[in-house]
């Protein structure tokens, strides 16, 4: 199951490997193909080739929104952005540190939680349904309703704080909150973003655990394997490659997203949860008349590079393992 | 979902002694249904502070800060609701939704279907595009989108959400449904050829059934973030009755100060209907995902 999952999402061609119809296409066949394509392809050339081209385009001009014309300026914009510019260079290589931090604590502390949550989940039968349906609430309610719900409980005088008070770990509290404090608001996101992607990354791997053979479980079992041995030397190691999908996954969306960092602190205290999505968010919609339009783009840019690049490599590291 | 439990935790270590065995199986019995409800726990914690704070008065929720309510009213809901036209947010909302959702699993179903089965120049090339562009961030087209709407006049409109965000769900619809229909075996459509029925018959009477699992699966996934989305619709509606849940909230939190038991009652409003959704397709859901990954 593995293989052609993570084969599938690195962007391969296993479920195209049907050919062998030799190079001569049938004709009408050929006519279908591209008949069911093309709404698809149609869509994609108004909405996808369009604003693609444009943002491409726009990543090396200088442009506020407003004036009729845009000043080309090569490649300065990313220039600017990798430190070359006084004004926008420090924001973002605070930013960058940032989305480092998230990069790597939200890929470990999912994997941390979903896998051993998926092996404790496949082991019972009572209650799996309902319990797999209660994991899968912070996924299916990830948006701004949600994330309001935990800035409520992050408040100073919120359910947080109050827990750790009735456990006599009063000296954890935030009198600022959780979210007003630049130390613990991008731990306190984290948390949020691991709760939210954890319930797709424990499906995932209870799918890779109910494709285990369970011969290779008895005879580990025959071994004197025990459960922390079997689950360690045995399944974590025939799992990987949905661990690969799991980090890849997350390591996008740690990199891209910022929904929550937008309404949860809007980057602050200060830019303490300032990450690079947000900053490309802020420098297209939110600079007023500054040019700063050309610089969003090449930021974005900058961003698919390293998710593509990440993307390959994953894919290199699975094969070799294969 | 069928016998193939790993029921590791009852496993006797060692087997020699039986007594210290079953007594070990208790307390790995115990630990795993502490650990299973202490997840669960968490998985609703946040939640459980929504229903909280909306049953609370206005006096309450700054006079008790604990997660009961001590005179539970359900008078802030019905307040929020009226007050603020949610019903009409809510038409808004479901209309963006059905429409994206319909979208996606025909386009999409109708583009995996050929990507899977049908053999024709280009295929390999055209379907990795779709997969590259799993890649490119939102905030990166998010510009250009409101530019090109604002030229072609639909920006500010429903449709005008509704195409990019079938647009966006390609790369994944075309994924998951891809796989799906790669699993039908080949021997189906040459029966159904030597029968005499067309490509469109073979994709409509075998095909699109056979993969109804992974066709739920992906109906839930692009209706769950088209129902929380926020970035997009935030971006390009400017008239407040057009407005979906997401921005409704949003505009009720823009209000001088936090009322939070208001805020809860319009958080609740937002998430309860897309969790009954899933709720009542979770079954189709979970089978189609694994099968769609096993590909």
């Amino acid at each position: 199951m593995t293989a052609a999952s993570s084969e599938a999402v690195a962007g391969a061609v296993s479920p195209l490997g049907r050919a062998g119809r030799g190079p001569h296409f049938r004709r009408r066949e050929k006519a279908w193909g591209y008949a069911f394509v093309a709404p698809a392809l149609l869509l994609f050339a108004v909405m996808g080739v369009y604003t693609i081209a444009y943002g491409f385009t726009l990543s090396f001009a200088r442009w506020n929104g407003f004036s009729p014309r845009w000043i080309w300026v090569g490649l300065e914009n990313y220039i600017d952005l990798l430190g070359g510019s006084p004004v926008y260079g420090p924001p973002v290589r605070a930013a960058a540190l940032n989305t480092l931090w998230v990069m790597i604590a939200v890929p470990l502390l999912t994997v941390a939680v979903s896998f051993p949550l998926a092996v404790i989940l496949n082991s019972v039968t009572r209650l799996r349904t309902v319990l797999r349906s209660v994991y899968f609430i912070p996924y299916v309610t990830n948006g701004i309703a949600i994330y309001f719900a935990w800035q409520y409980i992050y408040e100073p005088n919120g359910a947080i704080n109050g827990v750790l008070g009735a456990l006599g770990l009063g000296s954890l509290q935030q009198p600022q909150g959780f979210l007003g404090n630049p130390a613990t608001a991008l731990p306190a996101l984290i948390v949020v973003m691991v709760w939210t992607a954890v319930p797709v990354a424990m499906l995932l791997y209870l799918a890779g655990l109910q494709a285990i053979d369970p011969a290779l479980l008895e005879a580990a079992k025959i071994d004197g394997a025990g459960w922390w041995r079997t689950n360690r030397s045995v399944v974590w190691p025939l799992l990987t490659g949905t661990t690969a999908i799991v980090v890849l996954l997350n390591l996008r969306d740690a990199l891209q997203g910022f929904q929550v960092f937008l309404i949860a602190t809007n980057g602050g205290p200060g830019d303490a949860t300032n990450v690079l999505g947000l900053e490309t968010y802020r420098l297209a919609f939110l600079s007023e008349l500054a040019p700063t339009l050309g610089l969003a783009s090449a930021l974005g840019w900058m961003l698919f590079l390293v998710a593509l690049v990440i993307a390959l490599v994953n894919q290199r590291m699975l094969r070799r393992l294969r | 979902m069928t016998a193939t439990l790993v029921d590791q935790p009852q496993a006797p270590v060692a087997p020699a002694t039986p007594r210290r065995g079953s007594g070990g199986r208790a307390v790995a019995r115990v630990v795993v249904g502490v650990l299973l409800a202490g997840y669960a726990v968490v998985s609703l914690y946040p939640f459980l502070w929504m229903v909280s704070a909306a049953l609370k008065t206005r006096e309450e929720i700054i006079g008790n800060t604990g997660l009961i309510p001590r005179s539970p009213t359900l008078a802030t809901l019905v307040d929020t609701w009226d007050r603020l036209n949610f019903f009409g947010y809510f038409l808004n909302s479901v209309g963006v939704t059905f429409f994206t959702t319909l979208g996606v699993v025909v386009v999409y179903s109708a583009a995996a279907y050929a990507f899977a089965v049908i053999d024709f120049p280009g295929r390999t090339a055209l379907y990795r595009l779709f997969l590259v562009l799993l890649f490119v961030p939102a905030a990166v087209t998010l510009l250009p989108i409101v530019l090109l709407e604002n030229h072609l006049g639909i920006l500010g409109g429903h449709f005008g959400l509704i195409l990019p965000f079938v647009n966006g769900t390609a790369p994944l619809a075309i994924l998951l449904l891809t796989n799906a229909f790669d699993a039908v075996p080949d021997e189906l459509r040459d029966a159904a050829r030597v029968d005499g029925a067309g490509e469109f018959r073979i994709f409509a009477t075998i095909y699109v059934p056979l993969a109804r699992p992974a066709l739920v699966t992906i109906a839930l996934l692009t209706a769950i973030p088209t129902w929380n989305e926020y970035l997009l619709t935030r971006v390009s509606l400017n008239d407040a009755s057009a407005y979906t849940l997401p921005i409704a909230l949003q505009a009720l939190r823009s209000e001088q100060t936090i009322q939070y038991n208001t805020l809860m009652a319009g958080a609740l409003i937002v998430v309860i209907p897309i969790i009954i959704l899933f709720l009542s397709a979770q079954r189709y859901f979970v089978n189609g995902l694994v099968g769609a990954v096993k590909g």
